[in-house]
């Protein structure tokens, strides 16, 4: 069995790492660099940048910033936003990204889960999904949760795994940058859906967070944002926390 | 080229400027705005022929707004600070009366004016709101969760019936749906100021943040000409029609239209009303405010992205706010995407090269999302609306009649109509 993961999620708006509230109120935190560089020296297991405005502006700005991570980060890279065909996704490859996540070209043409499925392979293909409460169902947002799909998200999980897709990162847009823990029931329907791995973010504001997550919502993964970027949790805490818990991770915890 | 002399593609006569708009069209250098966006004004004199005094642009081509910008990084905030301190230490009551009045909707920037001088300068608010023209949900329940954090809220709803007809007559002849309430909101806090004998009043950000002349925002004080004016019928215009013939010829009462009516300037006096700006006091920022309500009071944004803009924490309690935004597109060429752009560009939350793709993609779209309501909302059967429903000549507001009015107010000098339908002369993304 594959080790539960912590993962520093970043939202890019180049040049700058920006965190919002409800995806929403989009704040300058600075140059992304040095946070990652905080969060690879603290054995985080993965790191996501999401290009938080591509598919608002159609542009992408992220490429740079993948190709001086992956020259000194060495641990598996996700990038996404903006990504709207199987060439965007091949030159984010190329710039370094391990995988890539796709959320409004995807909704607007589920064929693109295929095609980079097929093209680079299922590991590859995050299905990134933007998920906000609707009565007793969850809808898919597009463009960094602004716009509506009208697609459930539970139906549009299983259409995608179903796809290809190899891996979902699944945000919650009604806990994003809230601190007031994950959606547990969103990520427990999720992840009964699909035999993918799921990538519980939005929502983390302390460690124990991490461990319903992973042990109650059936997570694989917990995306961790604005708690590390406030530096109110390191990912020492938090791993401390699951070993407390009974739960391995796999990168060690330097000393 | 000077402003009383633009040449068209045709070399023809000058092309007409509505409005008293400026005839030539010029974008600020630094936000997005355009020297087209009227000031705030007193909207009680408001009429069809009413000419628009617009924001100031300088030589280097910089809207008044972005100076502002400038001075209010120079301003030393601490000092500032110690005024309003000392300002709330003159007007502080402890016999438990209120001892100010924070006018507002429950949005962002309401909770965090009543939210710090209750709990960081220990006042005693009192919070007054007057209603949108239809609550939308997420409104409602920010609005809620405001009285929730704890304040006491007197919540003013106009006669539903009276508010249609001034709101269909403010279409009709200015295209401005959103004036009945602009006008109760800027004259409740110093009606009730009044009533209460609660002299001091807290507005949140001043009108010149936003482009009104910078000299506005030399003083803590709002101009009186915003809530207070002469007292009677005649004295006054809503929704461009004077009060006289609206209690005449519409089926109004006088009673209908008090709640419209200015605050008299003599009761103002004897209860010494001062209406200041917290804005003066302590630096506003919008998106703060939004931090800060969701941090306090759970404030939540709207849960998608508003028509004709890319943004879901600002404006956002009033269902007919959509089509607001969309008559300034179509009288000024400014849509709810430039406007909330170049806030946010002077704020330093976003650049001007992500503003001007913005107000590409999203300035002047068509909000359809509560349009059906907002055109019943409009409509005036005349059965239900014997005598306001002759003066308008298609009583029930459809897509059609409304598209075709919007056209009557579509300045030459800012729109042309081609194959592919009206076109703006001058955008932001074109480079003119």
């Amino acid at each position: 069995m594959a080790y539960p993961r912590i993962i520093a999620r970043l939202d890019i708006k180049a040049p700058n790492l920006i965190k919002g509230v409800h995806l929403e109120g989009l704040r300058k935190l600075g140059d992304p660099r040095p946070f990652v560089e905080r969060y690879y020296a603290e054995a985080v297991d993965e790191i996501v940048y999401i290009d938080s405005v591509a598919s608002l502006y159609e542009r992408n700005t992220i490429t740079d910033l993948v190709e001086a991570t992956a020259r000194h980060v060495f641990v598996p890279m996700t990038v996404g936003g903006g990504v709207r065909s199987v060439e965007d996704a091949r030159q984010l490859l190329r710039a370094g990204a391990d995988k890539v996540a796709v959320n409004t070209a995807a909704l607007k043409n589920p064929e693109l889960i295929d095609g980079i499925s097929r093209g680079f392979g299922s590991q590859c293909m995050v299905l990134s999904i933007q998920a906000k409460r609707n009565g007793n169902d969850w809808e898919a947002y597009m463009d960094f949760g602004r716009e509506h799909s009208g697609r459930s998200v539970i139906d549009w999980a299983r259409e995608g795994a179903g796809r290809g897709a190899g891996e979902i990162l699944l945000t919650s847009v009604d806990r994003d940058g809230t601190e007031q823990g994950f959606d547990l029931e969103l990520i427990r329907a999720v992840t009964d859906a699909v035999g993918i791995p799921v990538i519980a973010s939005g929502g983390f504001g302390k460690p124990d967070d991490a461990v319903q997550a992973l042990r109650d919502g059936g997570a694989s993964a917990c995306a961790i944002a604005k708690a590390l970027h406030y530096n109110k949790v390191s990912i020492r805490q938090v791993k401390d926390r699951l070993r407390d818990a009974g739960i391995a991770t796999r990168t060690p915890v330097p000393a | 080229m000077n402003d009383d002399t633009p040449t068209t593609n045709e070399n023809e006569a000058p092309l007409e400027a509505k409005y008293g708009l400026p005839r030539e069209v010029k974008f600020c250098t630094r936000c997005v705005i355009s020297n087209q966006r009227p000031n705030s004004t007193a909207e009680f004199r408001h009429t069809k022929d009413s000419k628009k005094e617009t924001i100031h642009f300088d030589a280097e081509g910089v809207c008044d707004a972005c100076r502002f910008v400038e001075e209010k990084a120079a301003i030393d905030w601490d000092a500032r600070k110690a005024e309003l301190v000392e300002l709330c230490n003159r007007y502080r009551r402890t016999d438990g009366r209120y001892d100010c009045i924070v006018p507002g909707s429950g949005g962002k920037d309401s909770f965090y004016a009543s939210h710090v001088l209750r709990y960081e300068f220990g006042m005693n608010p009192l919070t007054v709101t007057w209603a949108p023209h239809i609550y939308t949900e997420w409104g409602w329940r920010n609005f809620e969760r405001w009285i929730h954090s704890g304040f006491d809220n007197y919540l003013m709803t106009p006669n539903g019936r009276a508010h249609r007809i001034l709101t269909r007559a403010a279409v009709e002849n200015l295209l401005h749906p959103f004036q009945p309430f602009i006008i109760g909101q800027k004259s409740i806090a110093a009606k009730m100021s009044v009533l209460f004998d609660i002299p001091l009043v807290f507005y949140g950000e001043n009108e010149a943040e936003y482009g009104n002349p910078l000299k506005d925002n030399k003083t803590a004080l709002r101009a009186d000409k915003f809530h207070t004016a002469e007292n009677s019928l005649d004295g006054i215009s809503l929704g461009g029609v004077s009060g006289r013939e609206l209690v005449g010829a519409y089926g109004l009462s006088e009673a209908d239209l008090q709640p419209y009516m200015p605050a008299q300037p003599e009761a103002l006096q004897r209860v010494g009303t001062a209406v200041h700006y917290l804005g003066y006091y302590l630096k506003w920022h919008p998106q703060g405010c939004y931090y800060y309500a969701r941090d306090h009071g759970g404030f939540e944004p709207s849960p998608e992205r508003t028509p004709g803009t890319y943004s879901k924490y600002n404006s956002i309690d009033d269902r007919i706010d959509d089509f607001h935004y969309y008559t300034t597109f179509i009288k000024f060429g400014i849509g709810r995407a430039t406007y909330d752009a170049a806030q946010e560009v002077r704020s330093g939350d976003i650049e001007r090269d992500e503003a001007v793709a913005l107000v590409k993609r999203y300035d002047g779209e068509f909000p359809t999302r509560f349009a059906d309501e907002i055109f019943a909302y409009l409509s005036l059967p005349p059965e239900e609306f014997p005598e306001a429903s002759r003066h308008f000549s298609e009583p029930i507001m459809t897509r059609e009649t409304f598209d075709a009015l919007v056209d009557t107010f579509r300045s030459p000098h800012l729109w042309r109509q081609t194959e592919n339908g009206w076109q703006l002369r001058h955008t932001v993304f074109d480079g003119d």
